[in-house]
């Protein structure tokens, strides 16, 4: 899948979500670090738009990021994935159930991937081996497993990124 | 938030098994064998490369990044992004990234008793002002994420740390929420007997 529109080669993903322009004290800051933005932005390209998806769709990913972005308050990441799922033509109710509490109105599948989730973003260290055995059940490879894993803890890397970014612009 | 442990943390070396088959037991391409073989330096830490190969885009990437959050020349010195890794993975209950982190930092700070105490104690034990404003702030990165605000970073400002130091130790703490979440819920660490012989 190709790359938006509106991500500038130039300018990577988080400096774009965190309103950092290159210019910037900011911006020379994050510099410092090339293979950080190279790297970072290599990881997302890798586990949200791959050639390859494997038994994870595209739908399925952007998904997994909104409901990351949603637990930890993020809303320019949040506002990123609500509107590449637009794009990949998703209801509003569908992206709503994602965003709030009430996730029945998704399958069945999308539900236990939501809930597993939930539980590596907020509570990791509750994680049982049963845990995967659903996800198997529910048709899941362990490559699938795997994708889902690091996409939401990509995803809590990405978070926590924004949120320092967040504090050093106030005061730098 | 209950973190129920399956071990104590400790210092020693600690074997992680993963809960879904490795690349390493089922029909690996020899690309995906080449990389686990490359990243895995250690046989003991195999196994869960062997299972992340399973996606090798993603192994591979990721590898960078880690290098570069780690390894990056001049912002936090080495034993203070250590520090980072292990009050990360401490907060989270992560007790193999704990281990492996606690080990580099006692090697580079020559201060086993100060690591060994934060492994047994937690996060909260009497710390110089540096540590402590380490500790703290990657704790509440880690754990409440979204109730930070600038006022955050006035102990590590006042320890001295520069803004290349605190962006650093903020993809420090990033990386080992990554990492935390991937060990904890892709597999488990191994009973003390098993690796304590």
């Amino acid at each position: 899948m190709a790359i938006p529109e509106t991500r500038l080669p130039s300018d990577d993903l988080i400096n774009q979500l965190s309103g950092t322009s290159p210019d910037s004290a900011l911006g020379q800051l994050r510099a410092q670090r090339p293979d950080i933005i190279r790297y970072a932005e290599g990881n997302y390209r890798a586990l949200l738009e791959p050639q390859d998806l494997a038994g994870v769709s595209r739908i399925e990913r952007e998904l997994i990021a909104l409901r990351v972005a949603t637990l930890t308050a993020s809303q320019p990441l949040a506002e990123w994935h609500r509107t590449r799922l637009r794009e990949l033509g998703v209801g509003a109710a569908e992206i709503a159930a994602v965003a709030g509490a009430d996730i029945a109105l998704l399958s069945p599948r999308q539900q236990g991937i939501i809930r597993h989730v939930d539980r590596v973003s907020q509570v990791p260290a509750t994680s049982t081996a049963a845990h995967l055995a659903e996800l198997t059940a529910a048709g899941l490879s362990p490559r699938d497993i795997v994708i889902i894993a690091q996409l939401t803890a990509f995803l809590s890397f990405q978070v926590r990124t924004l949120i320092g970014l967040r504090l050093l612009a106030e005061d730098l | 938030m209950s973190t129920p442990l399956r071990r104590q943390f400790t210092l020693d070396i600690v074997k992680w098994n993963p809960w879904v088959a490795t690349v390493d037991e089922i029909e690996a391409t020899p690309e995906q064998l080449a990389l686990v073989d490359q990243i895995a330096t250690n046989p003991i830490g195999r196994p869960y490369y062997a299972l992340l190969a399973h996606e090798p885009q993603v192994l591979s990437e990721r590898t960078a990044l880690m290098k570069a959050t780690m390894y990056s020349q001049g912002g936090a010195t080495r034993a203070e992004r250590e520090l980072a890794a292990v009050a990360t993975s401490r907060a989270n209950g992560c007790v193999h990234c704990a281990s492996i982190h606690a080990r580099l930092y006692a090697q580079l700070t020559k201060d086993d008793l100060t690591i060994q105490r934060l492994l047994d104690e937690g996060l909260q034990i009497p710390l110089p002002e540096r540590e402590r404003a380490i500790v703290d702030y990657a704790a509440r990165l880690s754990l409440s994420p979204h109730e930070l605000s600038a006022a955050d970073l006035a102990p590590l400002r006042q320890a001295g740390l520069s803004d290349l130091a605190i962006l650093d130790l903020t993809h420090v703490i990033g990386m080992f929420n990554w990492a935390n979440q991937l060990y904890l819920s892709l597999g488990e660490v191994e009973p003390e007997d098993h690796t304590n012989p």
